[in-house]
């Protein structure tokens, strides 16, 4: 088995125990083959859930699997025969029959059978109406296309691409629905939905906190001593930060309302950490200069450390 | 199996069996007074293990879920029963009774 299971489950990789639980549970009332009866098709995909299930509704197993130490075909299912194939089987005296379910019928080719057969599937003409089936797909997109939002296509196996409207402020792990895009309907019923998981690919320098964005802006020794102006990317194009003299490393300086927009709400913030670069190649002059600088000597920035 | 075996085999408690037994989930054969549990009961037990551990059903559902798949289950021997019986006549027969059926689907 190759699929990845939390795919098979429908669930984002950090999906909290509850969530892969309620998503199994939501898929064995469908999947189950006892509760199918005429439905082939169960069998194999409720062992795949299952599968999935026994190594993500256990988090130790998760865990392990997250971090490729195990794969799905550690957990294969053992074979089981499930109630229908007996319950199907002509015994007498079996206790439990009271006296429908037309699919899976004998030959479609007989004229009697194939009327059942027909009856289970045909659109429209039949009472029988179900609505299609979820589809799940995932796909990776850009740091700034999450946060900015944008229009893209899904392809899919069969079928033509699907538009996807990426929102602004589209988080890492969030399910995007895709309504009537899923597998048709039976009977007329309405057809699923198309659920597909984002995955944010890192960016080079930002990083995401909530609706903030956060980045590490390396600084010249003389930007950090005399302070002045210094331009900060941000995610909608370049602001000029005001930099104070005497600017530490490590220093937190924040930026209002450029980070991740909130809709009609504003915007998160930029928190910029400042990072002192020396120059490139040891620099006589300043060597000389930090010999001759008093006050080099007398500061204590570790005092804290101390005793 | 006896009761301890099928317990055995089914990672389950004896006072469980007994509630299933009890509430007619489960209807061993009983031999020189004996419970006597095969296959079909392993398999029927296994579902009601899927509908309250993995599915999350409550007693009262089981209830409602077993009593409603008997009834699906006798339903479908039944209806296989019948398209076997009716397989086993004329064409003519077959077509007339097909005939029949369609207007009926087609007067709902």
């Amino acid at each position: 088995m190759s699929r990845d299971p939390y795919d098979i489950l429908g669930v984002t990789r950090n999906a909290t125990q509850k969530e892969i639980r309620s998503a199994f549970r939501k898929l064995a009332k469908k999947l189950h083959p006892d509760l199918n009866p005429g439905d082939k098709n169960t069998e194999a995909k409720f062992k795949e859930i299952s599968t999935a299930y026994e190594l993500l509704g256990d988090s130790e197993k998760r865990a392990r699997f997250d971090r490729g130490e195990i794969d799905m075909t550690g957990g294969e299912q053992a074979p089981r025969n499930f109630y229908r194939e007996y319950a199907s089987a002509s015994s007498p005296g079996e206790p439990f029959r009271s006296g429908g379910g037309f699919a899976g019928f004998g030959d479609a080719d007989d004229i009697f059978a194939s009327f059942f057969s027909r009856r289970a599937r045909a659109p429209g003409a039949s009472p029988f109406h179900a609505p299609g089936r979820d589809r799940h797909f995932s796909m990776q997109i850009d740091f700034l296309d999450a946060v900015k939002g944008t229009k893209t296509k899904v392809e899919l196996p069969e079928g033509p691409a699907l538009d996807v409207q990426i929102p602004t402020g589209t988080r890492h792990g969030q399910t995007l629905r895709l309504r009537g895009k899923g597998e048709p309907g039976s009977g007329g019923g309405p057809a699923g939905d198309a659920l597909i998981s984002i995955s944010v690919r890192p960016h080079r320098y930002f990083t995401r906190d909530g609706d903030d964005i956060r980045l590490e802006l390396p600084i010249t020794l003389r930007e950090a001593v005399l302070g002045g102006k210094v331009r900060v990317p941000t995610p909608s194009g370049p602001v000029d930060l005001a930099l104070p003299p005497n600017s530490s490393s490590g220093k937190v300086l924040r930026i209002r309302s450029r980070g991740v927009p909130r809709g009609n709400a504003g915007a998160g913030d930029v928190y910029v950490t400042l990072k002192i670069v020396l120059p490139d190649r040891p620099d006589d002059e300043l060597a000389s200069f930090m010999k001759r600088w008093a006050s080099g000597t007398t500061q204590r920035p570790r005092k804290d450390m101390e005793g | 199996m006896d009761d301890h075996e099928f317990c055995h085999r089914l990672k389950i408690e004896v006072t469980e069996l007994e509630l299933w037994i009890q509430e007619g989930w489960l209807a061993p054969q009983i031999h020189e007074d004996q419970r006597c549990f095969h296959d079909v009961d392993l398999a029927r037990a296994r579902l009601i293990l899927d509908l309250t551990h993995e599915i999350g059903v409550n007693e009262a559902g089981i209830d409602v879920i077993m009593d409603l798949l008997d009834q699906l289950y006798g339903l479908r021997m039944i209806t296989r029963d019948l398209i076997s019986a009716v397989g086993n006549e004329d064409t003519a027969v077959r077509v007339r009774i097909r005939t029949t059926l369609e207007k009926h689907l087609a007067s709902r």
